[in-house]
């Protein structure tokens, strides 16, 4: 699971569904989620949690896209295996691991050093922790 | 309301046990006890039922069952009681059983006709199936309009198919008395259909008490869908690690990263969690 250190800029809620805007090394994301039952505010700290197989990559993007998180990385390394290629990215402070096929990694010409933009649905994107202050952790 | 405050020592295979637990509930409440084996549940409900003796208070809306000066006999009571072996009268007919608890034949039709038994009236209990058996006796525990209905595990003896329709005749017949009921069941899916409030049990002493929802729905952070199972092996295929998960009956695969296939041992227990948005439904054929 990847981790993405993040704080609350924004919720807003409709009954049990709730959407976070939150702010990422400067990136605005956002996350979807339901039924939030411990209490977060705004400027709270939060660990997201995302799988490295929901994180899909793009070298450029034209257009409208739906995907609410579009983080600029850079390729720290590449691991090649049969069929799948697993990516090591560097999203300012942090390190995220996207696995993709082998086929779209050779297509996009994949190399270290390259600039790219890791996306994210803000469905899949989940929090795994909240930290209470910057310095004390809370499960 | 009822107000519920009773202490009694209990003689266990563990040794000595203390029951000891206060509550109220509302009237036309549905509250399900759950625990495991020994830890009260079922005694709990006896001496609610005047079954057994006990120290404390019981107090039915304004009417004393039980205090240290008096205690009501159980047919005093009013309260309906459904056990998990039925404890119908062999030698009498589904009708009889019925009328035997209280002589009120338009009562016994109606009943009889809400859970589909009326032309089952005179058949003796032998000849009915188990989920037939508990619906009369469901019937039954109705004859004497409870103010409080007891239900020990009354399902667990019933195939799946079956206890969905008995629920559905306790729900039907819990809100057309109004009555208030209390159901030991150790089953998610009942409780979380049935009641609307859950009292868990452990050594005698309550450790929750909230909203089926509260306590049933297992998350972990915003993942809403959380089971637990054992960790049986991971996996290693192209760049990615596949665990293998049994949960209940089930064995299911869990794609991971490296750094969590390091993480974690065969043999451990493990949460499995993914948010609400990803998993699909489907329907099952038989």
């Amino acid at each position: 699971m990847n981790e993405i250190r993040a704080k609350i800029t924004d919720i807003q809620s409709s009954d049990n569904l709730s959407v976070l805007s939150l702010d990422a090394n400067g990136q605005t994301m956002r996350l979807m989620a339901l039924g939030l039952s411990f209490p977060l505010s705004h400027d709270l700290e939060i660990l997201l949690g995302v799988k490295s197989s929901n994180i899909s990559l793009a070298t450029s993007i034209q257009g409208e896209l739906s995907i609410s998180n579009q983080l600029p990385c850079i390729i720290e390394s590449l691991e090649i295996g049969t069929l799948l290629c697993s990516v090591k990215l560097r999203f300012g402070e942090t390190l995220l691991r996207s696995v993709i096929t082998k086929a779209s990694a050779l297509q996009m010409g994949l190399h270290e050093q390259q600039n790219l933009i890791a996306l994210i649905k803000a469905s899949d994107l989940s929090i795994i922790k909240i930290f209470q202050t910057s310095e004390t952790k809370c499960d | 309301m009822f107000y519920i405050n009773i202490q009694k020592t209990l003689h266990g295979t563990l040794g000595n046990m203390e029951l000891d637990v206060a509550f109220s509930i509302k009237e036309h409440e549905f509250v399900a006890i759950s625990g495991s084996s020994g830890s009260g549940k079922t005694t709990l409900l006896r001496i609610l039922a005047g079954l057994e003796e006990a120290n404390g208070e019981i107090e039915v809306g304004g009417e004393i069952w039980l205090s240290n000066k008096t205690t009501l006999p159980a047919q005093k009571r009013g309260i309906g009681f459904v056990f998990q072996d039925y404890a119908l009268f062999a030698n009498m007919s589904v009708a009889e059983n019925l009328l035997f608890a209280a002589k009120d034949k338009k009562l016994a039709s109606h009943l009889l006709e809400l859970t589909e038994l009326k032309e089952l009236a005179h058949r003796l209990p032998n000849s009915l199936s188990g989920g037939q058996k508990q619906r009369v006796s469901l019937c039954r525990a109705f004859m004497r309009r409870p103010k409080l209905l007891l239900m020990d595990e009354p399902l667990s003896a019933l195939d799946p198919l079956m206890r969905t329709k008995l629920q559905q005749d306790i729900l039907t017949l819990h809100k057309e008395f109004g009555t208030t009921s209390i159901m030991v069941s150790h089953d998610p899916s009942e409780i979380y259909r049935l009641a609307n409030r859950i009292i868990e049990l452990k050594h005698g002493k309550i450790i929750h008490d909230a909203s089926p929802k509260e306590l049933l729905l297992k998350t972990q952070g915003s993942q809403k869908f959380s089971l637990t199972g054992e960790l049986l092996e991971i996996l290693k295929t192209d760049v990615i690690y596949i665990a293998i998960v049994a949960i209940g009956q089930q064995i299911v695969e869990v794609v991971i990263d490296e750094e969590e296939a390091l993480r974690f041992k065969v043999g451990e227990r493990v949460q499995v969690s993914t948010k609400a948005f990803s998993p699909s439904l489907s329907k099952v054929y038989i």
